[in-house]
């Protein structure tokens, strides 16, 4: 254990120093491949210590811009700094950074102990030292038992632990994990997010962590970053982005939120109204200046939206309230999902919790439903 | 355990049944090749080795047992001296083959970035096995003449005053020539050794310090080790065998137990010849098992 003992310190020492080595800026960061784009002029800074995930569909920068913090990928343009060091021209080998490659790349023909020494011996560490700090990995990462098995002897699990005891044997400061998670079956993937986030909190170096798994990032980062085409579209902890997503993308890419368009009605100070299709909406809290026939887009979660059986009149429900029917009841086992269609046609979802037993006397085209929601779980998108 | 029942496994004798078809499918299989190897290998290497060991004739030879072919043989300084060479001329092939090959399947396998560019860059390199064996041995000849191509170069840019004469017809001729003849059995074995690699690998070495030296010493002769015992056992038992090359390149400068071989069934002395070829075999057969030891190939296929 001693082998990362460096880095593990107790939580107050962090704090206390204020600010923590592992801190990464990046400043106009971009990256052309021929005509396209795929990191457009970056700026974001990831704080010393924390877990940071690049959250995005294949083809949005991530990866690219994972790779070039790493050294494996060159900078077109910005500047990207290391605890106030420029690292552009800085080889990979000799960035404080490790990787944990996609696939985990380990060596198929090295023993897991091998594997784990490969970094200290091109460090040129003599093999007594190396011994004893591969022992230490090995030990932290619950490996030890494995040392003399080569990769294929071992579950997709174990491989991952090895790609992460020989990354972390360098003692780097900044760990980067390319899609760690994508390679194992979904009952893994859940226990691994949680070992990882764990093994974060206890090393306190910086994790940069790049998936297209939204649910992964909610469950893991201290801070989302959401890319689109090459760009952020929002930074944020897992609970801003996913209660207050600020952009239509963001929206969207979390999934189970029912995105509306529409215009302004009216704007009375932070309270606003929609018209979106017949259906009037209402947001209170709205954080940007809005002037009325403004398009804009109404974005409310899923699970946000409530349901009541009930006949109405379209026309005599408050804003925030639809008629609507249920076209398909989707059990989840932990949740509900009702897709609706309202009187006018638009589809909505709502989920509901499975202990909340009102969607067992519904009837899919048949029951009359009403729809409603909370002022404040209304966001209006501009972008 | 559960108390839910599951369908039920499928009988036993239906099992057995279906073992028994699957081993007679395997044996109908296999008894294709063998029946291959023992008509046209096993029967003419036995038919040598009886051979080796009859009476020869002025004219051929008598059916009684003698050891008189390989007394002669393995008592003669030429014939000894013939096998000395052949062996070192095939272990030279062999390695100029694979320093040379290595990088052409390390360029082909790992530095063409496409795999469509890659195979086509492999057919070119396959292009010289289009025209017959013949024909590429005979082309040496205009090459590396006293007057040929070579010579005339050297002399023509005065690096020479003289024509060099070990460029054919010499130990040298025969081995440059082999090892350019046998260059893509070097090559391809190690060409899909190396395809086999993860890119991703070499770069996960590269982030963690490794030089060029490295990767290569670490990372690619380990992995490329069943491809290069392949590509040796290949080019050593063809340079072993060879005896058109020796005799078109070498001209008399060179020999090789091919050749002696040959010349023997020129003379209607087969009983010699069959026990050069069985002492032949034997040596070939003993440097293949030492190659694929050293290689300890059967753990890795």
């Amino acid at each position: 254990m001693a082998v990362l003992a460096q880095n593990e310190r107790p939580a107050e020492d962090g704090v206390a120093s204020g600010g923590q080595r592992g801190t990464v800026v990046l400043r106009g960061v971009a990256k052309r491949f021929g005509t396209t784009t795929a990191v457009d002029h970056i700026d974001l800074t990831i704080p010393g210590g924390s877990y940071v995930v690049l959250l995005g569909p294949s083809g949005c920068g991530k990866t690219t811009l994972l790779r070039m913090i790493g050294g494996h990928e060159m900078a077109d343009a910005g500047d990207i700094l290391l605890d106030g060091v420029r690292l552009n021209d800085v080889p990979a080998a000799q960035r404080d950074i490790s990787t944990v490659f996609q696939h985990y790349a380990l060596f198929p023909h090295k023993t897991v102990a091998e594997n784990v020494e490969f970094g200290l011996k091109m460090r040129g560490l003599p093999p007594a030292e190396r011994e004893q700090r591969v022992s230490e990995a090995l030990e932290f990462m619950d490996l030890a038992n494995l040392r003399d098995r080569l990769p294929k002897q071992l579950s997709g699990g174990q491989q991952q632990r090895v790609a992460l005891a020989r990354a972390l044997v360098t003692q780097p400061t900044v760990l980067l994990l390319d899609e760690p998670l994508g390679d194992l079956d979904r009952l893994l993937q859940l226990r691994m997010r949680v070992e990882l986030r764990t093994l974060q909190r206890r090393l306190r170096i910086s994790f940069i962590h790049v998936t297209h798994n939204q649910e992964e990032a909610l469950a893991i980062a201290d801070q989302i970053v959401v890319m689109e085409d090459g760009q952020i579209k929002q930074v944020g902890s897992p609970q801003e982005v996913y209660r207050r997503p600020t952009n239509l993308f963001t929206a969207s890419f979390m999934g189970d939120n029912n995105i509306l368009a529409g215009r302004v009605l009216s704007v009375n100070g932070d309270a606003v109204e929609v018209a979106c299709d017949g259906l009037r909406l209402r947001a209170n809290g709205v954080p940007h200046a809005l002037t009325v026939d403004q398009p804009v887009h109404a974005s409310i979660r899923a699970a946000t939206v409530r349901v009541r059986p009930e006949a109405t009149a379209a026309t005599d429900l408050p804003p925030n309230c639809v008629a609507a029917r249920a076209t398909f009841i989707e059990y989840l086992g932990d949740i509900v999902k009702l897709h609706c269609q309202t009187a006018s046609g638009l589809p909505l979802i709502a989920k509901l919790p499975e202990s909340d037993t009102s969607w067992q006397h519904i009837r899919e085209d048949e029951t009359d439903l009403v729809l409603y929601w909370d002022d404040a779980d209304v966001q209006l998108l501009t972008a | 355990m559960s108390s839910y029942s599951l369908p039920e496994a499928a009988p036993v004798p239906a099992v057995g049944r279906r073992r028994l078809t699957a081993n007679l499918s395997w044996a109908l299989l296999l008894s294709l090749p063998l029946l291959w190897l023992l008509v046209f290998l096993f029967v003419p290497v036995l038919v040598v080795l009886v051979v080796s060991f009859f009476q020869p004739t002025l004219s051929g030879f008598e059916q009684s047992f003698t050891l008189d072919n390989y007394r002669l043989l393995l008592t003669s300084g030429p014939f000894f001296s013939t096998l000395a060479n052949t062996v070192l001329s095939a272990l030279i092939t062999t390695v100029v083959t694979f320093l040379a090959g290595f990088w052409v399947a390390y360029y082909l396998a790992l530095v063409v970035p496409n795999l469509r560019s890659r195979f086509a860059l492999f057919i070119i390199a396959l292009a010289p096995f289009f025209t017959s064996f013949l024909i590429r041995a005979i082309a040496w000849i205009p090459m590396m003449g006293r007057e040929g191509v070579l010579n005339s170069a050297l002399l023509s840019l005065g690096i020479i005053s003289a024509p060099l004469d070990f460029l054919l017809f010499s130990n040298f001729a025969v081995r440059v020539a082999m090892a350019q003849l046998y260059m893509l059995f070097m090559i391809s074995p190690i060409f899909f050794s190396l395809s086999t690699i993860d890119p991703a690998v070499l770069e996960a070495a590269r982030d963690m310090g490794a030089r060029w030296w490295n990767i290569l010493w670490e990372i690619l002769l380990p992995l490329a080790r069943p491809g290069i015992v392949i590509g040796a056992v290949f080019v050593f038992v063809l340079s072993m065998g060879d005896f058109a090359t020796v005799r078109l390149i070498g001209g008399g400068a060179s020999t090789s137990v091919g050749l002696s071989i040959q010349n023997f069934v020129t003379f209607m002395q087969f009983p010699q010849a069959a026990a050069a070829a069985s002492i032949l075999v034997l040596v070939t057969v003993l440097g293949v098992v030492l190659l694929l030891r050293w290689g300890s190939i059967g753990e890795d296929l």
